[in-house]
């Protein structure tokens, strides 16, 4: 058991084997070499811990990520593979004196940074006097022309902004970036101190931690706030999964309760924005947006924008949309700004900025050209117009006087020649922050990323955020570049904090939410995840069946048959482990992928366990018996996946989708098989291939006996209402389903499909046995596929 | 001289679409003392469920419109009259290449005539060494800005070949420079980023161009085209001069303004996506015939 004592134990081990690097700020240890009284809690918690001890606590913090599926997803990754999420489980600990210093000094940036926008997007006088010069503003690809003169209805361009900071050797603070266009990281802050607390369970808990639930809290009703009216939604606006932070933004999505919408799920009509929905076009008139304002609207700026939306900017021109952040603030990164902002506080608002940036030269000046040469070793030189530090950019950049990305240029030729498009940016001294590393505590640089919301009651600032740690002990601001970690930061109060949960106040009387119209696009996924799912444990039984036969020496025209089966969905049934299978589970998580917002947790996990353990076995499968071995223990895998699924899912919309697609998969493949096998000409042993394909060997027997008919088996797996196998048993399921949606649409809507699902299933209950042949049953097949389109015509465009 | 101008664009869908939203740039310009407008509609067909007309940051007339139901084909007609100066507008003395930077340094404005827009890289523009390479030998010692745009436009109409199988709409300009083949479209953008690598603000301007029939030959309907030149910023005093870079020729009487832009993409005919999956033809006639 870990000591509990509270005492200053600046004598433990831990403690005393700690070296803070020279002539640099560290976060654990002050000036003077003593310990900074906010850790005392912490220190001497893990000093009263064993390494093993350290470890099952560090263990369940990873363990808690790993389960929720934390990740990464980069462009330019080969295939967009996922990719773990480093997390340092010692958090950074700040005194909220201190914190109160960090809030107030941001929060005058913010006011600063509003007033800017709205002159370089209105009067633009800070250009016309002088204080900015005007081909910065002119030659920025994130000034938005059409956004010119539109002002933001409401009143705001900035309601949502993350600042980068760091802390100098002189122990102050200083802004190393400003996040405005699209800030991310706001969800990781809350995943970092979900896992922070599994690790520190005890600690936290008796820890007078400020809790971050207020915070958000505040930003979702501010947001609410925003809507022109009461009917109307707020959505998040996600460039979608292939975006490096999709998992965060879904993440956030679920935890505020907001619908993550992709571009191509919104419309706008007569300047109205709206999503399409399985019920119709709904109305939104707040997006947080996610996603770059660059690619926001193909019609009115990157042309070649396949994640926007057209007529965006139409609508936020008529005043209709309000976006947080308005479109075009992404000027306000531009880095050679820093350069101009200190004066431009002085003139705007009389006042120093309470925490300086970083210092930054403009180079398109004669007097800063000269300086940032004289000084380039202390510097690092980039474009001037980017978005990202010179050392964050692929364009060539120089890091200390030393030249990168521009083979063998020469630094001074190179300043000379591009002066006016460059920008020195001095390197800035990080301070360190003890991470655990082979049993000990080693001082890393850290930046901290703080997040500011704005709310009718002014700025609210997120106590805590989170910080990124540096993988060396190399101190320079261009450290964060190989990465690193990320922990969480508590800012910790003498007296005891307030818990806020998301929850609404126990005063007031409890209403149950309405879920949100489900979106056209996330029912089509997951329509497609029933199917995919249905297609693969359908395709492991038929590779199973063929398998175990090898084995048995089975007549070949029946192995031919089944073969011929396995080739229409893409699988060879000559491989141990086909290919095809893998294909058809990779299609199911790719579905799963593009609606984690709305995809349990545990399911996700299933599925991609599922896709782990296959592409394991499928290295060692051999055929025959082995082959049918494997199979079997992946339907037993898939059969957990399902359960998880229909045990737990809310009886919304999204599952009435997915429960269409998987009995309508499993129809389709019952109809192709039964074509196949029952037909009087198919080949010996069909009967009984269909039976154990249909998972129905013992109702047969207590049904019929043990010897199959075709009589039995067309009964038993096409017209029997109650066996789950059958193809009369799913198109009911359809039909209740259907019966469920109908309240979605409008009747002369739903009039089409409804009518195309009762004749189909009034098809199958006229049916006998010996109507029931070969061509019936291929008819039936064709019609059951057909469905799918009207599934579409009516809930999906 | 005046003008009776009509332009028909007609998109025909092998598909029916499901509503779509564009922007069309197509109304011509009021200009000071250059070119006046009479009279000018756009006629949509089929009704579009929404219409919007108003102007860009540059000044330039847009038509939004959308349409809801399913449609298979779009016609968009303008029929104009107008009056257009026969003659090149007067420059005042350019400023000599040297002194450009010293005063585009003075500038304060961002406005839609600021030339500072005109200067960085743009979408269909960016930065290329060959080009570069390629302007800098078409600059004299002393040469002012007026001069260096008229050596460099004549010197690229002489190597270049009009080819109007050589590019697409969507070609780069690298490409068809690589090529030395292309359409106006292709002309226009290579010289723009030549001059812009020479620091001289340079834009695109996109309008109609009158085609005389051969001697003798009657004037056949249709037979005007949409046309591309270029504008290039000459110095406080000069101010804009526009050349034809696929003509050899500064812009006069015959070229009709539509739109300025830094490059095409901002003032493009027509945008805007179809949610068809099928394929489109498009046609288009242009009529400028005079009064």
């Amino acid at each position: 058991m870990p000591k509990t004592a509270h005492s200053t134990a600046v004598d433990t081990q831990l403690f005393a084997r700690y070296r803070p690097l020279p002539a640099v700020t560290d976060e654990l240890v002050d000036a003077s070499g003593a310990m900074r009284p906010a850790w005392a809690g912490l220190i001497s918690h893990m000093s009263g811990m064993t390494a093993s001890e350290i470890a099952d606590a560090f263990a369940r913090g990873d363990q808690h990520l790993a389960d929720t599926g934390v990740f990464f997803r980069r462009y330019g990754d080969t295939g967009g593979a996922a990719r773990d999420w480093p997390f340092s489980p010692v958090p950074i600990i700040l005194h909220d004196t201190e914190w109160r210093d960090i809030a107030s000094g941001l929060i005058q940036r913010a006011d600063l940074l509003e007033q800017v926008v709205a002159d370089l997007y209105g009067e633009n006088r800070l250009v016309a006097q002088g204080h900015l010069p005007a081909s910065l503003i002119a030659q920025s690809p994130e000034w938005l022309r059409p956004l010119v003169g539109v002002r933001p209805r409401s009143g705001h361009f900035l309601h949502f902004m993350a600042f980068e900071i760091g802390r100098g050797p002189d122990g102050r603070w200083w802004v190393l970036a400003d996040r405005t266009d699209a800030p991310s990281g706001a969800g990781f802050a809350l995943e970092n101190r979900v896992a922070a607390t599994r690790v520190f369970p005890e600690l936290y808990g008796r820890t007078n931690v400020h809790r971050l639930a207020g915070f958000f809290r505040s930003y979702r009703d501010a947001l609410e706030k925003l809507r022109g009216s009461l009917s109307s939604g707020v959505g998040i606006l996600t460039p979608g999964p292939l975006t490096d932070t999709y998992y965060e933004q879904a993440y956030i999505a679920r935890y505020l309760g907001l619908t993550l919408l992709e571009g191509d799920d919104l419309t706008v009509e007569n300047g109205r924005l709206h999503v399409r929905t399985v019920e119709g076009l709904t109305p939104v008139d707040v997006l947080w947006r996610r996603m770059d304002g660059i690619w926001a609207d193909p019609l009115e700026l990157r042309e070649d924008s396949q994640l926007g939306t057209p007529g965006l900017i139409s609508a936020v021109r008529q005043g209709n949309v309000s976006m947080v952040n308005g479109l075009g603030v992404g000027v306000l990164e531009t880095q050679a700004l820093m350069a101009f902002l200190p004066k431009i506080a002085q003139i705007l608002t009389g006042k120093d900025l309470l925490i300086p940036n970083v210092a930054t030269w403009w180079c398109g000046q004669e007097a800063e050209l000269a300086h940032v040469r004289a000084n380039a070793d202390r510097m690092m030189i980039g474009p001037a117009l980017a978005t990202r530090m010179p050392f964050e950019t692929t364009a060539p950049h120089s890091v200390a006087g030393r030249m990168r990305g521009a083979d063998g240029a020469d630094l001074h030729a190179w300043l000379t020649e591009n002066a006016g498009d460059l920008v020195g940016k001095e390197l800035a001294t990080l301070s360190t922050t003890p991470v655990y590393e082979n049993g000990a505590l080693v001082p890393r640089p850290m930046t901290l990323r703080v997040f500011l919301a704005r709310t009718p009651e002014g700025w609210q600032v997120m106590p805590g955020g989170f910080a990124r740690i540096g993988a060396s002990s190399d101190t320079t601001a261009v450290s964060m570049r190989q990465g690193g970690a990320v922990a969480d930061v508590w800012v910790v109060s003498d007296a005891p904090v307030e818990a806020v949960t998301m929850l609404d106040t126990p005063t007031a009387a409890f209403l149950r939410p309405k879920a949100g119209p489900l979106p056209s696009r996330a029912a089509d996924n997951l329509f497609w995840l029933g199917r995919y799912v249905e297609r693969t444990e359908g395709l492991l039984r038929l590779v199973r069946a063929y398998h175990s036969r090898l084995d048995e020496a089975a007549t070949e025209p029946l192995l031919a048959t089944i073969r011929a089966r396995l080739k229409t969905y893409g699988v060879d049934a000559l491989e141990a482990f086909p290919k095809g299978l893998t294909a058809t589970l990779a299609s199911a998580v790719y579905s799963a992928s593009q609606i984690r917002d709305r995809f349990s947790v545990d399911g996700w996990a299933a599925l991609k366990d599922m896709e782990k353990s296959m592409a394991r076995i499928a290295k060692t499968a051999e055929p025959g018996s082995d082959a049918a071995l494997v199979m079997s223990v992946m339907l037993r895998k898939i059969a957990g996946f399902s359960g998880l699924v229909h045990e737990n899912m809310y009886r919304t919309a999204g599952w009435q989708f997915l429960t269409i697609g998987r009995s309508l998969e499993r129809a389709a493949m019952m109809t192709d098989l039964l074509a196949a096998v029952a037909d009087p000409h198919s080949p010996d042993g069909g009967l009984d291939l269909a039976i154990e394909v249909g998972d129905s060997i013992m109702s047969h027997r207590q049904r019929y006996g043990v010897f199959t008919s075709r009589e039995s088996v067309i009964d038993l797996l096409a017209l029997d209402e109650t066996n789950p196998r059958s193809v009369r048993f799913h198109l009911d399921v359809i039909r209740k389903r259907v019966d469920d949606l109908a309240g979605l649409r409008p009747l002369d809507q739903m009039w089409n499909f409804a009518a195309q699902v009762s004749a189909l299933r009034a098809d199958i209950t006229a049916q006998s046995v010996s109507s029931l042949d070969t061509k019936a049953i291929s008819r039936l097949h064709a019609d059951i596929l057909t469905l799918s389109t009207g599934l579409h015509a009516t809930f999906m465009q | 001289m005046k003008y009776d101008v009509k332009i028909c664009i007609s998109y025909d869908y092998d598909r029916p679409a499901v509503g779509g939203r564009h922007l069309v740039c197509l109304m011509p310009q009021d200009l000071d003392h250059t070119q006046q407008i009479t009279s000018a509609t756009l006629h949509i067909t089929p009704d579009p469920a929404e219409r919007l007309d108003r102007r860009d940051f540059f000044g330039n007339h847009l038509t939004e419109f959308s349409f809801r139901g399913p449609h298979d084909r779009v016609m968009l007609t303008l029929t104009a009259q107008l009056w257009r100066a026969d003659a090149p507008h007067c420059l005042g003395p350019s400023a000599s290449l040297t002194d450009l930077p010293r005063q585009l340094a003075l500038c304060r404005d961002v406005g839609p005539q600021s030339p500072l827009h005109f200067l960085a890289a743009s979408t269909r523009v960016p930065r290329d060494a060959d080009m570069a390479a390629f302007a800098r030998s078409y600059v004299g010692p002393d040469a002012t800005v007026a001069e260096t745009v008229l050596a460099l436009g004549n010197a690229l109409h002489t190597h270049m070949t009009f080819d109007a199988t050589a590019t697409t709409v969507d070609t780069p300009a690298a490409e068809a420079f690589a090529k030395r083949r292309g359409v106006c479209q292709d002309f226009s953008h290579i010289m723009i980023a030549c001059l812009r690598s020479l620091g001289i603000p340079a834009g695109y301007v996109s309008g109609l161009l009158r085609t005389l029939p051969p001697p003798g030959k009657p004037r056949l309907e249709g037979s005007d085209a949409m046309h591309a030149w270029v504008r290039a910023w000459c110095g406080e005093t000069a101010g804009w001069l526009e050349f034809d870079p696929t003509n050899a020729s500064l812009a006069r009487g015959d070229h009709i303004v539509v739109a300025y832009g830094r490059d095409y993409s901002d003032v493009a005919p027509v945008k805007g996506m179809m949610r068809t999956s099928g394929s489109q033809k498009s046609q288009q006639a242009v009529d400028v015939i005079p009064l």
